[in-house]
């Protein structure tokens, strides 16, 4: 195994909760032995590793389509055992569960999580490790308001319980987020199949999930990154290099370093940054990691900032038309209960005028 | 067994109209055939604007006409009513409460029993989906032990009500037995048993109760109280704080905060609002408790809320009042106008 010490930590991120981020970029060559990189990494930055664990564990790859890992655009199986090797090294009896859920593409192809596991050989290395494969739409959900977004989200009541979170995605660029890194990874933690009416709130949604769910351990793999029409349709490319961080903004800051993209031009890394009130990290690669400026083929910024405004105007005029023509309802139904609670507010609402 | 069963509304008052009505039309198993009430016009205009062919003032003309009714009158004529209705081979949905003291409902209980028909009692509020998730939840123990219940019910603007529910004999109690039943039932669906209640209340020997407030211990040692007004703007909710968390249920509308202090949704977040889908039907709970009774005389499934259940919130309501119920005679000619 190549690798060279590329750890770094940035211990002067301006945090809200007084939490120093730790980053690290390692370079990597054998894609044979993940497990040493990850020794390397407990030993020259411990405090990425936990000294101690609760009993549950959960991964969450990116299995965004039944694609291998090679092509750059799924999360590599073997990134499993190593960590379960590791995990089980801190606590014998930690249970550790991988969740995905099932999808329906842009194209509106349902993507099924369970053929996704046995098809990419999340399956047999699960029953080999003794780790539980888990898809998230179908386990008992419920569901949720977040703020801003006007349609409730369902996630798995697996997130009211108390676990340790280690998020995997891979280096990647997105049509309309610009890329994709452990932020975007976390919309596989919802149950609904459909997310394409949620799409015009990407960037909300994605930091209520933060806030949600936030990872312990990141990790971004980039030893094969994926450029040209991601997160599925694009071309591989060899990047060599492997992001481990406590903190998924900086993570992603760091992925966006190496392809060479303006965090600024991604939507959901500014709006969780603003929303952290944090600015972006000032983050420079270690040497013997180049960075590589991404081909990009999807829609201009642009033009994905029309079409979203576009479709949240749509629907914002599809509430209020719904608000009306209820209110319509009730009044024609009960028309003097209506004017009771309905005249009151309204003088109200004049006299605060 | 007919594939649809006959159905007969006993009182058709605005609880009737607003929701069983409605429950009734979207349950295809059920075909409404008879109207009763003491008001002639009343039963004559509610059958002709829903289309229901036959409908009457006198109880014993259902007999032989329905297989199944809903029992909606004043608490006073909910176990007479009832009682000649079970005991003929007619299965009761009866509205809350069961009845006005534990002896009437021993006789429905009996009733139902000798009659071999199913008895189901108006708490609706157990087939709420924030209710259902609730005791979900609860069961997974996401709060831990219960140690803290605080239930408020309250409002001002309220329907319009029969004299009957003003009426202490009628009635059989005020705020606690209308509203607060609700209540009870639902803590002790989620909790358990009530082991001790101490009640205070504004009612009079003359007249019910508008304000209540219970303050009990529960079987598994929780503490609590119970606030219900007809007079007061209260939080419609029930709080129920854990060792690990606190989960509320709101009463009047599908709403539940939980907040389960390990969890990982909860790092950040101080409380998950679940948020429970508002498509019409807004409020599914009466089709889903119809339903219930339906597959029940089927044979599919149990009551969920049957005559022992129902006993069981009205025998808190009796501890709380204090009160020795005078020995019930069943005189269906008790049925007066529609209530609710």
């Amino acid at each position: 195994m190549k690798s060279s010490s590329n750890l770094r930590v940035h211990p002067d991120f301006p945090d809200k909760q007084n939490h120093a981020p730790a980053l690290a970029i390692l370079r990597y060559e054998d894609h044979g032995n993940l497990g040493e990189m990850l020794s390397r990494l407990q030993t020259e930055l411990p405090q990425l590793l936990p000294a101690s664990l609760p009993p549950k564990v959960v991964i969450k790859p990116n299995l965004c389509d039944v694609v291998s890992w090679e092509a750059g655009v799924t999360t590599d199986p073997a990134w499993l055992p190593m960590l379960a090797r590791k995990l089980r090294a801190i606590r014998p009896d930690v249970q550790i569960v991988v969740v995905e859920s099932d999808a329906i593409s842009a194209y509106k192809s349902f993507r099924s999580c369970d053929e996704t596991y046995d098809r990419l050989g999340y399956r047999e290395i699960a029953r080999q490790h003794n780790i539980e494969l888990v898809n998230l739409s179908r386990t008992e959900s419920i569901e949720i308001s977040l703020e801003g977004i006007p349609l409730p989200v369902q996630v798995s009541e697996l997130f009211l319980e108390e676990f340790y979170f280690i998020s995997i995605a891979n280096l990647k660029v997105h049509a309309y987020e610009r890329m994709t890194g452990i932020l975007k990874n976390s919309l596989g933690l919802l149950s609904n199949c459909d997310l394409s009416p949620l799409h015009p709130y990407l960037s909300l949604l994605i930091n209520c999930l933060h806030r949600l769910c936030p990872p312990n351990l990141c990790i971004i793999d980039g030893r094969i990154g994926l450029e040209g029409h991601g997160p599925i349709l694009g071309e591989p490319v060899r990047m060599n290099s492997i992001i481990f961080s406590d903190d998924a903004l900086s993570a992603d800051v760091a992925a966006c370093k190496l392809m060479m993209i303006p965090p600024k031009e991604v939507p959901h890394l500014r709006s969780v940054a603003k929303i952290l009130g944090r600015g972006f990290p000032s983050i420079s690669l270690p040497a013997g990691i180049q960075a590589r400026a991404f081909d990009f083929n999807g829609p201009s910024h642009r033009e994905i900032l029309l079409k979203f405004s576009n479709r949240r105007f749509h629907r914002s005029t599809e509430l209020l038309t719904n608000l009306w023509i209820n209110r319509l309802a009730r009044f024609k139904r009960e028309p003097i209960k209506f004017g009771r609670e309905v005249i009151p507010k309204l003088v109200r609402r004049l006299y605060a005028r | 067994m007919p594939d649809r069963l006959r159905l007969g509304l006993v009182g058709v008052g605005p609880v009737v109209e607003r929701y069983h009505m409605r429950a009734v039309r979207g349950v295809p198993e059920v075909l409404p055939v008879a109207v009763v009430d003491l008001d002639e016009r009343r039963a004559e205009r509610f059958a002709t604007c829903q289309d229901i062919p036959f409908y009457t003032t006198r109880l014993e003309e259902l007999l032989g006409k329905i297989d199944l009714a809903i029992v909606a009158l004043p608490n006073a004529a909910h176990a007479p009513v009832s009682c000649e209705l079970l005991g003929k081979g007619i299965h009761v949905l009866c509205e809350k409460p069961m009845a006005r003291n534990v002896p009437e409902c021993l006789l429905m209980i009996e009733a139902a029993r000798q009659g071999r028909t199913e008895l189901c009692i108006g708490h609706n509020r157990r087939f709420r989906s924030n209710v259902t998730l609730a005791r979900r939840l609860l069961g997974k123990g996401i709060i831990g032990e219960i140690r803290r219940i605080d239930a408020e019910e309250g409002s001002t603007s309220d329907w319009r009500r029969s004299p009957a529910y003003f009426d202490p004999k009628q009635a059989g109690g005020g705020a606690l037995i209308d509203v607060g039943i609700h209540l009870i039932d639902l803590i002790r669906w989620c909790v358990g048993e009530f082991s001790e209640v101490e009640y205070t209340g504004n009612g009079t020997a003359t007249a019910v109760e508008s304000d209540a407030e219970l303050r009990f211990r529960m079987a598994n040692g929780a503490q609590g109280s119970l606030v219900v007004s007809r007079t007061r703007d209260l939080e419609q909710r029930i709080r129920l704080t854990g060792t690990e968390g606190y989960l509320e249920i709101g009463l009047w509308s599908d709403h539940l905060r939980v907040r389960n202090n390990k969890g990982k949704a909860f790092e950040q977040m101080p409380h998950l609002d679940a948020y429970v889908s508002r498509r019409p039907p807004q409020d599914a709970s009466f089709v889903l408790q119809l339903s219930n009774l339906v597959n029940a005389i089927k044979g599919f499934e149990p009551v969920l809320v049957n005559g022992q259940e129902g006993m069981a919130a009205v025998e808190v309501v009796i501890r709380a009042y204090g009160q020795i119920a005078p020995p019930v005679v069943a005189t269906p000619a008790v049925l007066s106008g529609g209530n609710q």
